[in-house]
């Protein structure tokens, strides 16, 4: 069911126990947090555990009218996510306390549909960069080496760097997008 | 862009350059930078799904990385970081005007000939690779290698090589100094001999 409510309305519908509210707000709000989820604990799990605690949290806030400003939902789910991840880092076990509140009645998050990849068009891509080009991003996305480490193998400042990088980037999305 | 009906999915006004978005991805942004980036994520779902093509694009080139399909020349550090992820990797060393018997079994997943030469006061070098008989085939401008460094390694497709019947191979490294003229560096013969099963020529 599509609500098409913005986010201080959705705020106040479910603050007035609105369970399609709800329901909404986790279909607006899942993807965001995931991806999140995925930049922050780099584990698809990882951003599905985050992604259902940070979205009971919030929808327990909002049923107790606890946000104050409900205009600012996305300010407010961003900053659950935070404190949640930090949370998580310092062994916090909110993950066991959530599950135990809301036990069976969690939700679980939406699938995500990952971008279709044409993976031979991008073998094709990324053997057409410049030599540079090729070596920078492969390095840059085997296992995420460090600006310094791929500079100091080219001899490059970080800055410059950068720059060989986002060319890259650049010419493999519009290699990509010339073949789609 | 915050779309007004809190639902993200009007086409973005102002969206993250892909390549920013990539920063972002890897980590590299200064903290300002990404707390703004993320509340833009937050409220806009067309930056939010061009995120997500730009995590696929990582994946796929972490993939391609991994199959050891790609010609490229790489680092100590990328050689070191893909053989502590289990990559079975294969390299040859050769000195300038050597040669070397090589293969490949069905077990390598990553092919490297690791060429020395003498680099300094090269502005720029060019990788050549050529045939049996010495003739330019395919030229790599520009490789990524700096004056002070003593050899480069190459990867070489080894999904091509898995194909590849038993040849020879000359590569060359050639450099250009601050006037553009271009000097040998050195030449290197790989002597391929298939060791899979499969035809005996292309």
């Amino acid at each position: 069911m599509s609500i098409e409510l913005n986010d201080a309305e959705l705020v106040l519908q479910i603050g007035s126990g609105d369970q399609n509210a709800e329901a909404e707000l986790f279909r607006r709000m899942a993807p965001r947090v995931r991806l999140y989820g995925l930049r922050h604990l780099r584990d698809e799990a990882a951003a599905d555990d985050l992604t259902q605690m940070v979205l009971m949290t919030t929808i327990e806030a909002l049923r107790a009218r606890r946000l104050r400003e409900p205009e600012k939902l996305a300010h407010f789910v961003l900053g659950t996510c935070r404190v949640t991840v930090l949370d998580q880092r310092r062994g916090v076990q909110r993950k066991e306390r959530i599950l135990e509140r809301f036990g069976p009645d969690l939700v679980k998050p939406p699938a995500m549909s990952t971008p279709y990849l044409d993976h031979d068009q991008l073998t094709r891509c990324v053997q057409n960069l410049r030599e540079r080009e090729r070596t920078v991003v492969v390095m840059t996305f085997f296992d995420e080496q460090t600006g310094a480490d791929v500079a100091g193998f080219l001899g490059v400042s970080e800055a410059n760097l950068r720059v060989i990088r986002h060319r890259a980037i650049h010419e493999l999305r519009k290699c990509m997008e010339g073949a789609a | 862009m915050s779309n007004p009906n809190g639902g993200g999915t009007m086409k973005c006004t102002r969206p993250i350059d892909p390549a920013m978005l990539a920063d972002y991805w890897i980590g590299i942004m200064a903290a300002p930078e990404e707390e703004a980036v993320e509340m833009h994520l937050f409220e806009c779902d067309h930056c939010g799904d061009r995120l997500r093509q730009v995590i696929g694009l990582a994946g796929g080139i972490r993939k391609l990385a991994r199959e050891g399909s790609l010609r490229m020349i790489v680092s100590d550090v990328f050689l070191q970081r893909v053989a502590e992820s289990g990559i079975a990797v294969r390299e040859y060393r050769i000195p300038p005007g050597g040669s070397v018997e090589c293969t490949v079994t069905a077990e390598d997943d990553i092919l490297i000939g690791r060429v020395a030469a003498n680099l300094s006061g090269a502005k720029r070098v060019d990788m050549c690779i050529c045939n049996e008989n010495g003739i330019e085939q395919l030229r790599l401008r520009d490789i990524p290698v700096h004056s002070g460094r003593t050899s480069v390694a190459f990867q070489e497709s080894i999904t091509y090589l898995k194909s590849a019947p038993s040849m020879k191979m000359v590569m060359r490294l050639v450099g250009f100094d601050d006037e553009g003229s271009e000097q040998l560096l050195g030449e290197y013969t790989f002597n391929h001999t298939r060791s899979l099963p499969g035809p005996g020529a292309w």
